[in-house]
Protein backbone atom coordinates (compact mmCIF):
# COMPACT_ATOMS: atom_id res chain seq x y z
CA UNK A 1 0.00 0.00 0.00
CA UNK A 2 1.33 3.72 -1.01
CA UNK A 3 1.11 5.93 1.45
CA UNK A 4 -1.50 7.78 -0.30
CA UNK A 5 -3.72 5.13 -0.19
CA UNK A 6 -4.39 5.91 3.65
CA UNK A 7 -6.05 9.84 2.55
CA UNK A 8 -9.74 10.02 1.35
CA UNK A 9 -10.06 9.43 -2.21
CA UNK A 10 -9.84 13.52 -3.37
CA UNK A 11 -6.63 13.91 -1.68
CA UNK A 12 -5.36 10.55 -2.86
CA UNK A 13 -6.45 11.89 -6.64
CA UNK A 14 -4.59 15.34 -5.73
CA UNK A 15 -1.81 13.66 -4.95
CA UNK A 16 -1.48 11.20 -7.82
CA UNK A 17 -2.45 14.22 -10.33
CA UNK A 18 0.73 15.70 -9.02
CA UNK A 19 3.06 12.84 -9.56
CA UNK A 20 1.50 12.56 -13.03
CA UNK A 21 2.40 16.42 -13.52
CA UNK A 22 5.75 15.58 -12.76
CA UNK A 23 6.79 12.60 -14.47
CA UNK A 24 5.64 9.59 -12.87
CA UNK A 25 3.92 6.75 -14.67
CA UNK A 26 3.05 4.37 -11.89
CA UNK A 27 0.55 7.52 -10.51
CA UNK A 28 -0.69 7.50 -14.05
CA UNK A 29 -1.48 3.56 -13.56
CA UNK A 30 -2.83 3.93 -10.65
CA UNK A 31 -5.16 6.84 -11.38
CA UNK A 32 -6.21 4.38 -14.21
CA UNK A 33 -6.93 1.64 -12.25
CA UNK A 34 -8.91 3.65 -9.79
CA UNK A 35 -10.75 5.02 -13.01
CA UNK A 36 -11.15 1.89 -15.70
CA UNK A 37 -14.37 0.10 -13.76
CA UNK A 38 -16.48 3.43 -13.68
CA UNK A 39 -15.67 4.95 -17.02
CA UNK A 40 -15.99 1.53 -18.14
CA UNK A 41 -19.47 0.98 -16.48
CA UNK A 42 -20.30 4.24 -17.95
CA UNK A 43 -19.23 3.97 -21.86
CA UNK A 44 -20.53 0.37 -22.44
CA UNK A 45 -24.23 1.98 -22.13
CA UNK A 46 -23.31 4.03 -25.16
CA UNK A 47 -21.67 1.64 -27.17
CA UNK A 48 -21.50 -2.70 -26.97
CA UNK A 49 -18.12 -3.02 -27.72
CA UNK A 50 -15.59 -2.93 -25.36
CA UNK A 51 -12.86 -2.28 -28.02
CA UNK A 52 -14.47 1.42 -28.19
CA UNK A 53 -14.99 1.75 -24.40
CA UNK A 54 -11.45 0.68 -24.22
CA UNK A 55 -10.33 3.69 -27.06
CA UNK A 56 -12.23 6.16 -25.48
CA UNK A 57 -11.02 5.25 -21.66
CA UNK A 58 -7.11 5.17 -23.34
CA UNK A 59 -7.36 8.32 -25.28
CA UNK A 60 -8.78 10.09 -22.06
CA UNK A 61 -5.52 9.08 -20.28
CA UNK A 62 -3.12 10.02 -22.89
CA UNK A 63 -4.49 13.23 -22.38
CA UNK A 64 -4.38 13.16 -19.00
CA UNK A 65 -0.49 12.09 -19.24
CA UNK A 66 -0.49 15.17 -21.26
CA UNK A 67 -1.99 17.61 -19.67
CA UNK A 68 -2.03 17.14 -16.16
CA UNK A 69 0.70 20.19 -15.39
CA UNK A 70 -2.38 22.32 -16.68
CA UNK A 71 -4.53 21.06 -14.20
CA UNK A 72 -6.28 23.82 -11.76
CA UNK A 73 -6.66 22.79 -8.41
CA UNK A 74 -10.19 24.87 -8.12
CA UNK A 75 -11.86 21.71 -9.15
CA UNK A 76 -11.97 17.92 -8.88
CA UNK A 77 -9.60 15.63 -9.88
CA UNK A 78 -12.80 13.07 -10.86
CA UNK A 79 -14.62 15.65 -11.98
CA UNK A 80 -11.73 16.69 -14.60
CA UNK A 81 -11.14 13.50 -15.74
CA UNK A 82 -14.84 12.38 -16.68
CA UNK A 83 -14.98 15.75 -18.05
CA UNK A 84 -11.97 14.39 -20.30
CA UNK A 85 -13.99 11.52 -21.23
CA UNK A 86 -17.63 12.99 -21.87
CA UNK A 87 -15.56 15.17 -24.17
CA UNK A 88 -13.63 12.09 -25.79
CA UNK A 89 -16.55 9.95 -25.74
CA UNK A 90 -19.09 13.00 -27.28
CA UNK A 91 -16.42 12.72 -30.55
CA UNK A 92 -15.98 9.02 -30.74
CA UNK A 93 -20.42 8.55 -31.00
CA UNK A 94 -20.46 11.84 -33.08
CA UNK A 95 -18.07 9.90 -35.49
CA UNK A 96 -20.18 6.33 -34.97
CA UNK A 97 -23.55 7.58 -35.83
CA UNK A 98 -22.17 9.31 -38.98
CA UNK A 99 -21.52 5.58 -39.51
CA UNK A 100 -24.47 4.46 -38.11
CA UNK A 101 -27.15 7.07 -39.50
CA UNK A 102 -28.91 9.52 -38.05
CA UNK A 103 -31.84 8.36 -35.48
CA UNK A 104 -33.66 9.92 -32.84
CA UNK A 105 -36.84 10.06 -31.17
CA UNK A 106 -37.55 12.90 -33.26
CA UNK A 107 -37.82 11.01 -36.07
CA UNK A 108 -40.10 9.16 -34.44
CA UNK A 109 -42.66 11.86 -33.15
CA UNK A 110 -45.51 9.66 -33.06
CA UNK A 111 -44.05 6.36 -31.23
CA UNK A 112 -44.93 5.62 -27.67
CA UNK A 113 -44.78 2.19 -26.36
CA UNK A 114 -47.73 0.93 -23.81
CA UNK A 115 -46.07 -1.64 -21.25
CA UNK A 116 -47.70 -3.58 -19.25
CA UNK A 117 -45.15 -5.35 -17.32
CA UNK A 118 -42.15 -4.26 -15.35
CA UNK A 119 -39.39 -6.12 -17.28
CA UNK A 120 -40.98 -4.08 -20.96
CA UNK A 121 -40.20 -0.69 -19.12
CA UNK A 122 -36.23 -1.73 -19.17
CA UNK A 123 -36.49 -2.62 -22.70
CA UNK A 124 -38.20 0.80 -23.35
CA UNK A 125 -35.75 2.43 -21.32
CA UNK A 126 -32.68 0.80 -23.17
CA UNK A 127 -34.58 1.66 -26.81
CA UNK A 128 -35.43 4.95 -25.26
CA UNK A 129 -32.29 6.02 -24.06
CA UNK A 130 -30.82 5.15 -27.46
CA UNK A 131 -32.68 7.60 -29.48
CA UNK A 132 -32.40 10.44 -27.58
CA UNK A 133 -29.72 12.96 -28.70
CA UNK A 134 -26.81 12.47 -27.87
CA UNK A 135 -26.14 15.65 -24.94
CA UNK A 136 -29.46 15.27 -23.15
CA UNK A 137 -28.44 10.97 -22.73
CA UNK A 138 -24.71 11.89 -21.40
CA UNK A 139 -26.80 14.56 -19.16
CA UNK A 140 -29.34 11.84 -18.42
CA UNK A 141 -26.88 9.17 -17.88
CA UNK A 142 -24.43 11.36 -15.66
CA UNK A 143 -27.06 12.07 -13.08
CA UNK A 144 -28.88 9.13 -13.15
CA UNK A 145 -26.63 6.24 -13.73
CA UNK A 146 -22.94 8.00 -12.42
CA UNK A 147 -24.59 9.97 -9.59
CA UNK A 148 -23.70 13.35 -10.67
CA UNK A 149 -25.00 16.34 -8.78
CA UNK A 150 -25.87 19.49 -11.46
CA UNK A 151 -22.84 21.61 -10.67
CA UNK A 152 -20.73 18.60 -11.45
CA UNK A 153 -22.12 18.29 -14.49
CA UNK A 154 -21.74 21.50 -15.29
CA UNK A 155 -18.42 21.17 -14.65
CA UNK A 156 -17.55 17.86 -16.79
CA UNK A 157 -19.74 19.32 -20.00
CA UNK A 158 -18.07 22.79 -19.33
CA UNK A 159 -21.83 24.04 -20.12
CA UNK A 160 -23.66 26.72 -17.70
CA UNK A 161 -26.17 25.31 -15.27
CA UNK A 162 -28.90 26.28 -17.16
CA UNK A 163 -28.38 24.35 -20.22
CA UNK A 164 -27.80 21.34 -18.06
CA UNK A 165 -30.90 21.50 -16.57
CA UNK A 166 -32.60 22.37 -20.27
CA UNK A 167 -30.88 19.60 -21.91
CA UNK A 168 -32.16 17.22 -18.59
CA UNK A 169 -35.76 18.83 -19.11
CA UNK A 170 -35.99 18.06 -22.82
CA UNK A 171 -34.61 14.05 -22.41
CA UNK A 172 -37.03 13.70 -19.50
CA UNK A 173 -40.13 15.43 -21.74
CA UNK A 174 -38.99 12.91 -24.49
CA UNK A 175 -38.65 9.61 -22.80
CA UNK A 176 -42.22 10.49 -21.05
CA UNK A 177 -43.82 11.03 -24.29
CA UNK A 178 -42.25 8.05 -25.56
CA UNK A 179 -43.92 5.75 -22.52
CA UNK A 180 -47.24 8.08 -21.43
CA UNK A 181 -47.91 5.55 -18.80
CA UNK A 182 -44.59 5.55 -17.01
CA UNK A 183 -45.51 7.52 -14.10
CA UNK A 184 -48.74 6.02 -13.33
CA UNK A 185 -52.45 6.21 -14.77
CA UNK A 186 -53.03 9.27 -17.63
CA UNK A 187 -54.70 11.27 -14.97
CA UNK A 188 -51.87 11.80 -12.60
CA UNK A 189 -50.83 14.05 -15.65
CA UNK A 190 -53.38 15.92 -17.60
CA UNK A 191 -51.49 18.45 -18.38
CA UNK A 192 -48.38 16.79 -19.97
CA UNK A 193 -50.21 14.32 -21.76
CA UNK A 194 -52.93 16.17 -22.57
CA UNK B 1 -58.14 26.97 -11.65
CA UNK B 2 -57.49 23.16 -10.36
CA UNK B 3 -53.97 23.06 -8.23
CA UNK B 4 -51.45 21.92 -10.55
CA UNK B 5 -52.55 24.83 -13.13
CA UNK B 6 -51.98 26.94 -10.09
CA UNK B 7 -48.24 26.10 -9.22
CA UNK B 8 -47.37 25.46 -12.67
CA UNK B 9 -47.31 29.22 -13.69
CA UNK B 10 -45.30 29.79 -11.19
CA UNK B 11 -41.37 30.59 -11.45
CA UNK B 12 -40.68 28.75 -8.42
CA UNK B 13 -42.73 25.39 -9.92
CA UNK B 14 -40.40 25.98 -13.09
CA UNK B 15 -37.36 25.80 -10.97
CA UNK B 16 -38.10 22.97 -8.56
CA UNK B 17 -39.64 20.79 -11.37
CA UNK B 18 -35.47 21.17 -13.29
CA UNK B 19 -33.89 20.16 -9.91
CA UNK B 20 -36.29 16.92 -9.84
CA UNK B 21 -33.52 14.41 -11.17
CA UNK B 22 -31.17 15.65 -8.90
CA UNK B 23 -33.73 15.66 -6.11
CA UNK B 24 -33.90 11.93 -7.11
CA UNK B 25 -30.33 11.36 -7.42
CA UNK B 26 -30.07 12.58 -3.57
CA UNK B 27 -27.10 15.08 -4.83
CA UNK B 28 -29.47 18.54 -3.78
CA UNK B 29 -28.34 20.26 -0.67
CA UNK B 30 -30.48 20.35 2.37
CA UNK B 31 -31.41 23.53 1.59
CA UNK B 32 -32.73 23.10 -1.75
CA UNK B 33 -34.55 19.84 -0.84
CA UNK B 34 -36.56 21.30 1.62
CA UNK B 35 -37.72 23.49 -0.98
CA UNK B 36 -38.57 20.80 -3.30
CA UNK B 37 -40.33 18.81 -0.61
CA UNK B 38 -42.67 21.53 0.66
CA UNK B 39 -43.36 21.87 -3.12
CA UNK B 40 -44.02 18.43 -3.88
CA UNK B 41 -46.57 18.63 -0.93
CA UNK B 42 -48.51 21.09 -2.89
CA UNK B 43 -48.40 20.52 -6.50
CA UNK B 44 -50.08 16.87 -8.61
CA UNK B 45 -47.61 17.47 -11.33
CA UNK B 46 -44.40 17.55 -9.57
CA UNK B 47 -45.44 14.88 -7.63
CA UNK B 48 -46.03 12.80 -11.06
CA UNK B 49 -42.86 13.68 -12.03
CA UNK B 50 -41.41 12.73 -9.46
CA UNK B 51 -42.60 9.45 -9.99
CA UNK B 52 -41.56 9.18 -13.57
CA UNK B 53 -38.18 10.21 -12.70
CA UNK B 54 -37.77 7.61 -9.68
CA UNK B 55 -38.69 4.75 -12.39
CA UNK B 56 -35.82 6.32 -14.64
CA UNK B 57 -33.69 6.63 -12.19
CA UNK B 58 -34.10 2.68 -10.79
CA UNK B 59 -34.51 1.20 -14.56
CA UNK B 60 -30.92 2.75 -14.90
CA UNK B 61 -29.75 1.07 -12.07
CA UNK B 62 -31.59 -1.85 -12.47
CA UNK B 63 -29.50 -1.99 -15.81
CA UNK B 64 -27.09 -5.14 -16.08
CA UNK B 65 -23.81 -4.09 -16.32
CA UNK B 66 -20.37 -5.78 -17.45
CA UNK B 67 -16.97 -5.46 -15.36
CA UNK B 68 -14.32 -5.92 -17.32
CA UNK B 69 -10.65 -6.91 -16.45
CA UNK B 70 -8.77 -3.24 -17.19
CA UNK B 71 -5.07 -4.65 -17.36
CA UNK B 72 -5.16 -5.44 -20.79
CA UNK B 73 -6.08 -2.36 -21.36
CA UNK B 74 -3.68 -0.50 -19.28
CA UNK B 75 -0.95 -2.67 -21.75
CA UNK B 76 -2.11 -0.93 -24.47
CA UNK B 77 -1.88 2.13 -22.99
CA UNK B 78 1.27 1.78 -21.49
CA UNK B 79 2.53 0.71 -24.94
CA UNK B 80 0.91 4.06 -26.26
CA UNK B 81 3.08 5.84 -23.83
CA UNK B 82 6.12 4.08 -24.73
CA UNK B 83 5.72 5.07 -28.26
CA UNK B 84 4.79 8.66 -27.49
CA UNK B 85 7.88 8.75 -25.22
CA UNK B 86 9.83 7.51 -27.90
CA UNK B 87 8.79 10.57 -30.43
CA UNK B 88 10.06 13.08 -27.89
CA UNK B 89 14.16 13.86 -27.10
CA UNK B 90 15.04 13.04 -23.75
CA UNK B 91 15.37 16.49 -23.34
CA UNK B 92 12.14 17.75 -24.08
CA UNK B 93 10.47 15.19 -21.39
CA UNK B 94 11.26 17.78 -18.47
CA UNK B 95 7.85 18.72 -16.96
CA UNK B 96 6.84 22.20 -16.90
CA UNK B 97 5.77 23.32 -13.28
CA UNK B 98 2.31 23.23 -11.44
CA UNK B 99 0.45 26.17 -12.18
CA UNK B 100 -2.09 25.51 -9.29
CA UNK B 101 0.43 26.51 -6.50
CA UNK B 102 1.60 29.94 -6.87
CA UNK B 103 2.89 32.76 -4.92
CA UNK B 104 4.14 33.87 -2.28
CA UNK B 105 6.36 30.24 -2.71
CA UNK B 106 8.07 31.25 -5.64
CA UNK B 107 11.25 31.60 -4.38
CA UNK B 108 10.69 28.00 -3.27
CA UNK B 109 9.34 26.66 -5.96
CA UNK B 110 12.24 28.22 -8.47
CA UNK B 111 14.39 26.49 -6.39
CA UNK B 112 12.56 22.94 -6.25
CA UNK B 113 12.21 22.79 -10.00
CA UNK B 114 15.56 23.45 -10.42
CA UNK B 115 16.37 20.65 -8.44
CA UNK B 116 13.82 18.56 -9.69
CA UNK B 117 15.08 19.66 -13.54
CA UNK B 118 18.39 18.40 -12.34
CA UNK B 119 16.86 15.01 -11.09
CA UNK B 120 14.69 14.63 -14.14
CA UNK B 121 17.57 15.48 -16.16
CA UNK B 122 19.39 12.42 -14.50
CA UNK B 123 15.91 10.12 -15.11
CA UNK B 124 15.99 11.05 -18.23
CA UNK B 125 19.42 10.01 -19.06
CA UNK B 126 18.95 6.61 -17.45
CA UNK B 127 15.49 6.21 -19.39
CA UNK B 128 17.26 6.88 -22.69
CA UNK B 129 20.18 4.90 -21.73
CA UNK B 130 17.26 1.55 -21.29
CA UNK B 131 15.55 2.48 -24.07
CA UNK B 132 19.18 2.11 -26.10
CA UNK B 133 19.69 -0.99 -24.43
CA UNK B 134 15.88 -1.85 -25.69
CA UNK B 135 16.32 -0.28 -28.72
CA UNK B 136 18.46 -3.43 -29.78
CA UNK B 137 16.30 -5.67 -29.23
CA UNK B 138 13.16 -6.88 -30.96
CA UNK B 139 10.45 -4.96 -30.01
CA UNK B 140 8.11 -8.00 -30.44
CA UNK B 141 6.89 -11.12 -29.30
CA UNK B 142 4.70 -13.92 -30.71
CA UNK B 143 3.03 -15.53 -28.23
CA UNK B 144 4.79 -18.61 -28.11
CA UNK B 145 8.28 -17.46 -28.36
CA UNK B 146 10.97 -18.97 -26.47
CA UNK B 147 11.28 -16.17 -23.64
CA UNK B 148 11.98 -17.10 -19.44
CA UNK B 149 8.55 -18.63 -18.32
CA UNK B 150 6.69 -17.96 -15.57
CA UNK B 151 6.84 -20.50 -12.76
CA UNK B 152 4.69 -24.12 -13.54
CA UNK B 153 3.77 -22.94 -16.49
CA UNK B 154 1.56 -24.98 -18.77
CA UNK B 155 -0.80 -23.34 -20.77
CA UNK B 156 -0.55 -19.78 -22.52
CA UNK B 157 -3.90 -18.76 -23.10
CA UNK B 158 -5.74 -15.26 -24.29
CA UNK B 159 -9.23 -14.43 -23.66
CA UNK B 160 -11.78 -11.96 -24.94
CA UNK B 161 -11.57 -8.67 -23.82
CA UNK B 162 -15.14 -9.24 -22.44
CA UNK B 163 -14.76 -11.54 -20.26
CA UNK B 164 -15.90 -10.87 -16.53
CA UNK B 165 -13.67 -11.71 -13.90
CA UNK B 166 -16.57 -13.94 -12.44
CA UNK B 167 -16.42 -15.84 -15.60
CA UNK B 168 -12.22 -15.94 -16.19
CA UNK B 169 -12.53 -17.64 -12.35
CA UNK B 170 -15.48 -19.85 -13.34
CA UNK B 171 -13.14 -21.18 -16.50
CA UNK B 172 -10.14 -21.67 -15.04
CA UNK B 173 -12.01 -23.22 -11.61
CA UNK B 174 -13.49 -25.89 -14.12
CA UNK B 175 -10.04 -26.65 -16.03
CA UNK B 176 -7.96 -26.70 -12.91
CA UNK B 177 -6.01 -23.82 -13.65
CA UNK B 178 -4.37 -20.88 -11.81
CA UNK B 179 -2.93 -17.36 -13.72
CA UNK B 180 0.95 -17.43 -12.87
CA UNK B 181 1.85 -14.09 -15.00
CA UNK B 182 -0.13 -12.07 -17.61
CA UNK B 183 -1.74 -10.52 -19.21
CA UNK B 184 1.04 -9.67 -21.71
CA UNK B 185 0.89 -6.72 -24.39
CA UNK B 186 -1.04 -9.20 -26.64
CA UNK B 187 -3.51 -10.14 -23.62
CA UNK B 188 -1.61 -13.75 -22.61
CA UNK B 189 -1.75 -15.06 -19.32
CA UNK B 190 0.47 -17.83 -18.35
CA UNK B 191 -1.32 -20.71 -16.67
CA UNK B 192 -0.32 -23.31 -14.18
CA UNK B 193 -2.23 -26.12 -12.63
CA UNK B 194 -4.36 -26.10 -10.21
CA UNK B 195 -4.67 -30.37 -9.96
CA UNK B 196 -3.24 -33.51 -11.02
CA UNK B 197 -5.88 -33.24 -14.11
CA UNK B 198 -3.73 -33.55 -17.23
CA UNK B 199 -2.74 -30.56 -19.66
CA UNK B 200 -4.76 -32.27 -22.26
CA UNK B 201 -7.91 -32.53 -20.51
CA UNK B 202 -7.10 -28.75 -18.94
CA UNK B 203 -6.93 -27.78 -22.37
CA UNK B 204 -9.80 -29.26 -23.97
CA UNK B 205 -12.12 -27.46 -21.01
CA UNK B 206 -10.46 -24.43 -21.54
CA UNK B 207 -11.18 -24.65 -25.79
CA UNK B 208 -15.15 -25.74 -25.28
CA UNK B 209 -15.26 -22.18 -23.97
CA UNK B 210 -16.11 -19.02 -26.93
CA UNK B 211 -14.46 -16.67 -24.63
CA UNK B 212 -11.36 -18.19 -24.54
CA UNK B 213 -9.95 -16.58 -28.11
CA UNK B 214 -6.24 -19.32 -27.90
CA UNK B 215 -5.17 -21.81 -25.81
CA UNK B 216 -1.99 -23.63 -26.40
CA UNK B 217 0.39 -25.79 -23.99
CA UNK B 218 4.14 -24.95 -23.36
CA UNK B 219 5.57 -28.05 -22.85
CA UNK B 220 3.98 -31.38 -24.14
CA UNK B 221 0.30 -31.86 -23.16
CA UNK B 222 0.00 -35.64 -23.01
CA UNK B 223 2.20 -35.33 -20.06
CA UNK B 224 0.17 -35.39 -16.78
CA UNK B 225 0.97 -32.70 -14.04
CA UNK B 226 3.19 -32.46 -11.21
CA UNK B 227 1.32 -31.33 -8.40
Amino acid sequence: MTPLAKNSPKERDGALLVAVAAGDRHALEELYLGYHRRLARFLSRFTPRYENVEEIINDTFMVVWQNAKDFRSASQVSTWIIGIAYRTALKSFRRQKNHAGAQSLEDYPEQTVDPTVEAEVSDWLTHGLRLLPMEQRLTLELAYNMGHSLEEIAAITECPVGTVKARMFHAREKLRQYLPNLGGTPSDMPARLG
Amino acid sequence: MSNHRRFENTADHREISALIPWYVNDTLDERERARVDAHMGECVSCRADLSVNQRIFDGIAARPTLDYMPMASLKRLRARLDAAQRQISPASIVPAPLKHDESPWRGWIAASIAAMTVAVALLAADRWVQFEARSSQANYRTVTSSVPRPAGEVIRAVFSPTITLDQLQALLDEAQLKIVSGPTEAGVYSLASNSRLTVRSSLALLRRHSTVRFAEATSEPDSGNTP
